[in-house]
């Protein structure tokens, strides 16, 4: 199991490499969500659809990283792949919807950052199949710490996103997936499928008061 | 008349004084980059050998700039910008492309040209 789940982030890895050194390329799954992004903009109020896309998108994130972290566990490997792609392609979409705010740079400076904890949870994820607790630890601490960059990156975006807030509200985030990751662990599916729903559900705190930040800032572009 | 044509000259005489002398100000002036929403701006920048470049971050975050890449450090300089309003400066003697990064965020990169 152990074996098998280390090939799986290897393959993981791989992909991920080969994914940052193709550069930008079309995808379906990213144009899909760029479509959901376009539809935001005619939507009946700009907010309204600003406020739904933002959820759409990071529910999709836990949902997809559930997905990839219970194939993971599982041992099944071309649904890992498959979902890790496909969590990948939601990461790409979120770096889009915030460079479609923010401009180019802000999009080419959030992918990485966001792959970033993406790597932490794949991290605690080997750290659980390995029963490694050091490993595990080690995740949790990094993901924490990373949750001030998060809020750093959101408040040098957008003054109206303070820092703590932010890395509060991402913190939660993370206990919340590794909730899910440890139910999955531990093969009770009710409580995976309970833990999913509580994760999903957290994150329109983050992608309302995220909305909300982002028509305070821009009201011209997107507010009424 | 007379009067009047000297005091033409004499202001066109100022003007290019202060013209010169500001554009000299400006070629010896430090070069300033700003760290902000994790990248560097404005990047890459021309400096002319032997001036400084001023880094200021931010960003409410511990930032570095480091010179080289991250998989191939070059040891010309690291400084640590710990937090916002932090600052660094680095001199740059000898001409060349100098690459720079953050050690924390290794995706931020910039460049500086020295001529």
């Amino acid at each position: 199991m152990t074996h098998t789940f280390g090939k799986l982030v290897g393959a993981a890895l791989m992909a991920a490499v080969l994914t940052l050194s193709a550069g930008p390329y079309f995808d379906p799954a990213q144009a899909q969500s760029g479509h959901a992004m376009t539809a935001m903009a005619t939507s009946s109020t700009k907010a309204a659809g600003l406020r739904s896309g933002l959820n759409m998108l990071f529910q999709e994130h836990i949902y997809l990283a559930a997905a990839a972290t219970g194939a993971a566990l599982g041992g099944r490997e071309t649904e890992f792949k498959a979902a890790a792609g496909a969590l990948d392609a939601n990461s790409i979409a979120i770096s889009k919807a915030i460079g479609n705010v923010y401009g180019q740079g802000a999009e080419d400076a959030f992918l990485p950052l966001w792959r970033k904890h993406i790597g932490m949870v794949v991290d605690y994820t080997v750290g659980v199949a390995g029963n490694d607790k050091a490993k595990q630890d080690k995740a949790v601490a990094d993901l924490i710490g990373y949750t001030q960059d998060f809020g750093a990156f959101l408040q040098s975006a957008n003054p109206n996103l303070p820092k703590s807030v932010v890395a509060d509200l991402v913190k939660h985030h993370v206990v919340t997936l590794k909730a899910v990751i440890d139910a999955q662990a531990s093969k009770d599916q009710a409580k995976t499928f309970a833990t999913l729903r509580t994760a999903a559900g957290h994150m329109q705190m983050i992608a309302d008061p995220l909305a909300e930040a982002i028509v305070k800032q821009f009201p011209d572009k997107f507010g009424g | 008349m007379g009067t009047r044509w000297q005091g033409t000259r004499l202001v066109a005489a100022v003007a290019v004084a202060l013209a010169l002398g500001a554009g000299s100000a400006a070629a010896q002036s430090p070069q300033g980059v700003t760290v902000q929403t994790f990248q560097f701006k404005p990047t890459p920048i021309e400096a002319a050998a032997g001036s400084k470049v001023t880094f200021t971050n931010q960003d409410d975050i511990t930032h570095t700039v480091t010179s080289g890449t991250p998989e191939s450090r070059d040891g010309r300089f690291s400084h640590q910008l710990v937090g916002k309003g932090a600052t660094a400066t680095v001199e740059l003697t000898q001409r060349g492309v100098y690459p720079y990064f953050c050690e924390r965020h290794r995706s931020m990169r910039g460049e500086i040209h020295v001529k």
